[in-house]
């Protein structure tokens, strides 16, 4: 990302760890409302354990809202330069 | 709020900068000094119990199972005496609810304790600096080994202390997930090398977990990670118990002999020894006033009450105090707000036990069929087929007796004879009501069908269903 003056690894954290909550409680309304049993698209097919669902379905919410989280960090920071007239170009 | 000052130790360059440094710049490491006092004492009572707690919690055993499963592969609850199902999800949503007013009632009155002594990432921080401290030694040692370049003692010392952390944190992995699946299988199959795939995901990734926020994060989680540390400000009030050091006492600072008369030397009761800075988890100067960073942890009281005391001098000049107190004002344990939180508080745990105590541990499900809206049968009846699912919540077999209500001249048949559902299973019955056309008043008709425990009369339920006919 442009900013070079926020360590990687912050910026990181700013998506991944937000990103991290919302994924655990999106999960756990998911899947105390449908029985990953009952999703037929998925598992009958694959043969995965429920367990193995609800895995993936947490990570799949978290990498969806990860995905968000890093769109806003991106148009924020990049607005944020464009207003900001005198910051070095990176 | 009083005094505030955001920037603990001193920095150069224009405001600004400041920000930008203290936003950004890359982390020192701080090495807490050790401590010992009261507060100390507490806080490894608080370790101790809480950690005893997480980790033999899974072991317990109740009526032949794990006592506290939140069995997810099979979709059931067990905690204790009471089994939940996906359909209780509402108690499980009112639990967080109140867990939050909980925080919120406990913040306003004594501030962030919760931080200082309860927060996991307190709690596995102090196991982890514990075991730092027995492999590196003290403070001292530990920046004497960070400062010097890798040698074979270095190596070994931190070989050490990482794999200890990492064992540590490979157990606490293994007992969350033991909470999920049954532990002692677990243990079984782990000891033979034969953890699923997604157990050994969970195991991994929450041992990790651990070993990153305690071994290397730790304060910094509290800093720039925790949501609560961010909006706690806004549940204090001038009524909360905080950590404070008291300047009018303590000021002017400065380093004296233990014989010289601190009046006559024009100082205050602080000597200026920065223990206080030495002992601080999160590497902040008390002195500077009421920081976001502080958690509350009373390392500081502990470290200045005994210098105070070497000193000869009162204790207290850091202390737990309000911000009334400080200003030589009364402080109100008692306030609106602590009142509010309580009532709420009050009235959801009383729903909450009542609806649980009372609650009917049977559950019934009415399903129409959905291939035909109605047939009519050889003697000329109007026929519905239903699928029953019946969902014995209790922790024992039993036998059902079904009835329907609410439509006269209703036949209800079935295939079986009897209705068994053992303990904590779901079963389906397919049933057909048959009435006669005379007997119905439109094309669509509510029918109720009950459901009673044949030895327990208590165990009842009832569920509306559709009968559609001709018209
Ligand atoms: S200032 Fe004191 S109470 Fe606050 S975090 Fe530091 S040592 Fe703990
Ligand atoms: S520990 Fe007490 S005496 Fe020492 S520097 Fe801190 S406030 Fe001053």
């Amino acid at each position: 990302m442009a900013d070079k003056r926020i360590p990687g690894i912050q910026k990181c954290i700013a998506v991944l760890w937000p990103s991290f909550l919302t994924a655990v409680v999106a999960s756990g309304l998911f899947f105390s409302a449908f029985d990953p049993d009952d999703l037929v698209a998925f598992g009958a097919d694959l043969e995965i354990s429920r367990l193995g669902i609800y895995t993936i379905g947490f990570l799949l919410f978290w990498l969806v809202a990860a995905v968000s989280g890093f769109g806003t960090l991106y148009f924020a920071i990049t607005n944020c330069l464009r207003n900001t007239p005198d910051y070095p170009e990176s | 709020m009083g005094a505030r000052n955001t920037t603990g130790s001193a920095k150069t360059g224009s405001p600004d900068e400041q920000v930008e440094q203290l936003l950004y710049a890359r982390q020192e490491k701080i090495y807490p000094r050790e401590v010992h006092g009261l507060f100390a004492r507490l806080r490894v009572l608080g370790v101790f119990g809480l950690l005893g707690i997480y980790y033999l919690v899974p072991w317990l055993v109740w009526d032949g199972r794990q006592a506290v499963l939140l069995d997810l592969p099979a979709r059931k609850f067990h905690i204790f005496f009471v089994t939940f199902w996906p359909q209780d999800f509402i108690y499980l949503a009112a639990l967080l609810i109140t867990a939050g007013l909980m925080l919120f009632f406990v913040t306003a009155l004594v501030g962030r304790i919760w931080c200082g002594y309860a927060c996991p990432q307190t709690v596995w921080t102090e196991a982890f600096l514990w075991i730092e401290r027995k492999v590196e030694g003290n403070r001292m040692h530990q920046q004497k080994l960070d400062a010097m370049p890798m040698n074979a003692r270095k190596l070994r010392i931190k070989a050490t202390k990482h794999f200890l952390w990492l064992a540590f944190a490979a157990w606490t992995g293994f007992t969350f997930v033991g909470y999920f699946t049954p532990i002692v299988d677990l243990g079984q199959r782990l000891l033979a090398f034969e953890l699923g795939p997604w157990e050994t995901f969970w195991v991994i990734f929450y041992g990790f977990a651990t070993y990153g926020n305690a071994g290397w994060m730790r304060e910094q989680v509290c800093k720039y990670m925790c949501p609560y540390a961010r909006f706690q400000g806004a549940m204090f009030d001038r009524d909360t118990l905080i950590i404070s050091y008291l300047p009018e006492r303590g000021e002017p600072r400065g380093s004296r002999k233990r014989s010289a008369d601190p009046a006559e030397l024009g100082l205050g009761d602080c000597i200026d020894c920065t223990l206080c800075v030495q002992v601080c988890p999160t590497g902040i100067d008390i002195r500077n006033g009421l920081q976001y960073e502080c958690i509350a942890c009373s390392a500081c009281i502990d470290a200045c009450d005994d210098v105070m005391e070497k000193m000869g001098y009162r204790k207290g000049l850091i202390k737990y105090t309000t911000e009334n107190a400080m200003e030589g004002k009364q402080t109100h344990m008692i306030r609106a707000r602590v009142v509010i939180y309580a009532i709420i508080m009050l009235a959801i745990i009383s729903a909450l036990a009542y609806s649980v105590v009372t609650r009917t541990p049977l559950g019934l499900d009415v399903i129409r069929d959905r291939n035909q809206l109605y047939r009519e049968t050889v003697e000329g009846l109007i026929e519905n087929v239903y699928i029953l699912k019946i969902l014995n919540m209790d922790n024992r077999e039993h036998t059902y007796r079904l009835g329907v209500q609410g439509m006269p001249g209703v036949e209800l048949h079935m295939d079986i004879k009897t209705i068994r559902v053992p303990a904590g299973e779901v079963m389906e019955f397919p049933v057909r009501l048959r009435v006669d056309e005379s007997d119905l008043e439109a094309r669509s008709s509510t029918v109720i069908f009950t459901l009673e425990a044949t030895d327990a009369s208590a165990l009842q339920v009832q569920q509306e269903g559709r009968f559609l006919g001709p018209g």
